[in-house]
């Protein structure tokens, strides 16, 4: 029972957090990178348990593309299916930068009071 | 959670179309794509384990196949509400504000581009499909046979992705994002076999055969009816000009044309009135026909062009 209270607190938390991060980690990106290797990249900088599951990037990358902040272009690839490359767009770098400062902005205001420094 | 854990990519992906069963096809569709990247690309990343063993430890890294479905499913739903087109309120308003409220959606005028464009697109489908097929056979025969095949086949299915992406544009039917996966690596003739069993391959090649005649027909009823229509429209305005003294040599009526008891002649004004009526009425329905031919167009690509689970 506080095991699926915290997951779900967890994963509302995930809904707007991953496209965050997506962003962040193609903007930091000199070049351009796919599903897998983002992936791939996330679960290193992520130590121990993790916070969401490889397999929920996707559909969101997809959004992000479809909402313009992403380009994409398709490679074929010996291992598998083509793979698909993302480049974030201007569009994508100017609300990265909005929402970065929102996600600031809300984490100074959150640990205030769960560290008590607001008293 | 299923009753067992996958162990291979096959069954991944089959228990993953199962958890998704009831969505959309194309979302079906893409969804597996996605999953059979990376699930490809992690076995290759470890050859030293085997497939086996890489499927274990999925479910906690890229996640198990429920909650993977889920992500698409809760994406889906977000995306969808917020990417939707406002209708225009067509449930409460009366009879004429439904009738002319075509005018207001944007899917009707992309419906009619579509029409236009049909007869194009008809014509190199349906040539592709002819060429294709018959330089197939006749190759047969011959060392290039084989992957003059596979190419020919594999531009059915760029093609078939492109038409669909162009009628979730148009129409706002859900279509797949993402091509058909070929499927794991295998030998040409394995393939080849692959694809002559698979159902899409061959509905995939109706579809464009159809569109020549389809569009055909699209194009010669949105041709006729604008002209038709727009002409009667500017019929009021010619004989206004004319009332002001206009001399043109357009002749509205060759004769005295007789519409119930009424005798239109050419310079009725009453006559000119009627037939601009005429003219938007014939442009109103072609609007509403366009939107439920779009509509439609778009049902029966999806079930040529998209089949679940194949």
């Amino acid at each position: 029972m506080d095991d699926s209270q915290a997951r779900k607190f967890q994963k509302d938390l995930n809904a707007g957090l991953v496209a965050l991060v997506l962003l962040a980690v193609l903007d930091r990106s000199t070049e351009d990178l796919y599903g897998y290797e983002i992936a791939k990249r996330l679960q290193k900088a992520n130590e121990g348990e993790a916070l969401f599951k490889e397999g929920t990037i996707y559909p969101v990358l997809r959004t992000l593309a479809a909402g313009g902040l992403l380009t994409s272009r398709v490679v074929p690839s010996y291992s598998g299916p083509p793979r698909r490359y993302y480049r974030i767009t201007d569009e994508g770098r100017s609300l990265l930068s909005q929402w970065s400062g929102i996600w600031r902005q809300t984490r100074g205001f959150v640990d205030r009071f769960i560290e008590g420094t607001d008293s | 959670m299923s009753a067992h854990a996958p162990r291979s990519i096959d069954e991944y992906l089959k228990q993953l179309r199962a958890a998704l069963e009831g969505q959309d096809p194309a979302l079906i569709q893409d969804a597996l794509y996605d999953a059979e990247e990376y699930l490809r690309a992690e076995v290759a990343a470890h050859p030293d384990k085997s497939e086996a063993d890489v499927l274990e430890l999925i479910a906690s890294t890229y996640g198990a196949p429920e909650e993977v479905a889920a992500a698409y499913r809760d994406t889906e739903a977000k995306v969808k509400a917020a990417l939707k087109t406002p209708v225009p309120a067509a449930t409460s308003a009366s009879g004429w504000k439904r009738f002319f409220g075509v005018y207001l959606d944007p899917r009707a005028y992309t419906s009619i581009f579509y029409m236009l464009l049909a007869l194009a697109t008809g014509i190199v489908y349906f040539t592709i499909v002819v060429t294709g097929l018959s330089l197939s056979a006749g190759f047969a025969v011959l060392i290039i046979g084989i992957p003059f095949f596979l190419a020919f086949i594999g531009i059915t299915r760029v093609i078939a992705l492109g038409e669909g992406r162009l009628l979730e544009a148009v129409t706002g039917e859900r279509m797949p994002r993402r091509p058909v996966h070929p499927g794991p690596p295998a030998g040409w003739m394995k393939r080849i076999g692959e694809m002559l069993t698979d159902v899409r391959t061959w509905t995939t090649l109706l579809y464009m055969l159809l569109m020549l005649p389809l569009g055909i027909v699209y194009f010669t009823v949105t041709v006729t009816g604008l002209a038709v229509g727009l002409a009667f429209t500017a019929a009021p305005l010619l004989a206004f000009a004319r009332w002001l003294g206009w001399d043109s040599d357009v002749t509205l009526f060759s004769d005295d044309a007789h519409i119930g008891g009424f005798v239109l002649s050419d310079h009725s004004m009453f006559a000119a009135l009627i037939l601009g009526a005429l003219g938007v009425l014939i442009v109103t329905l072609l609007m509403h026909a366009a939107r439920g031919i779009g509509r439609g167009h778009a049902h029966l690509a999806k079930a040529l062009l998209v089949v679940p689970g194949a």
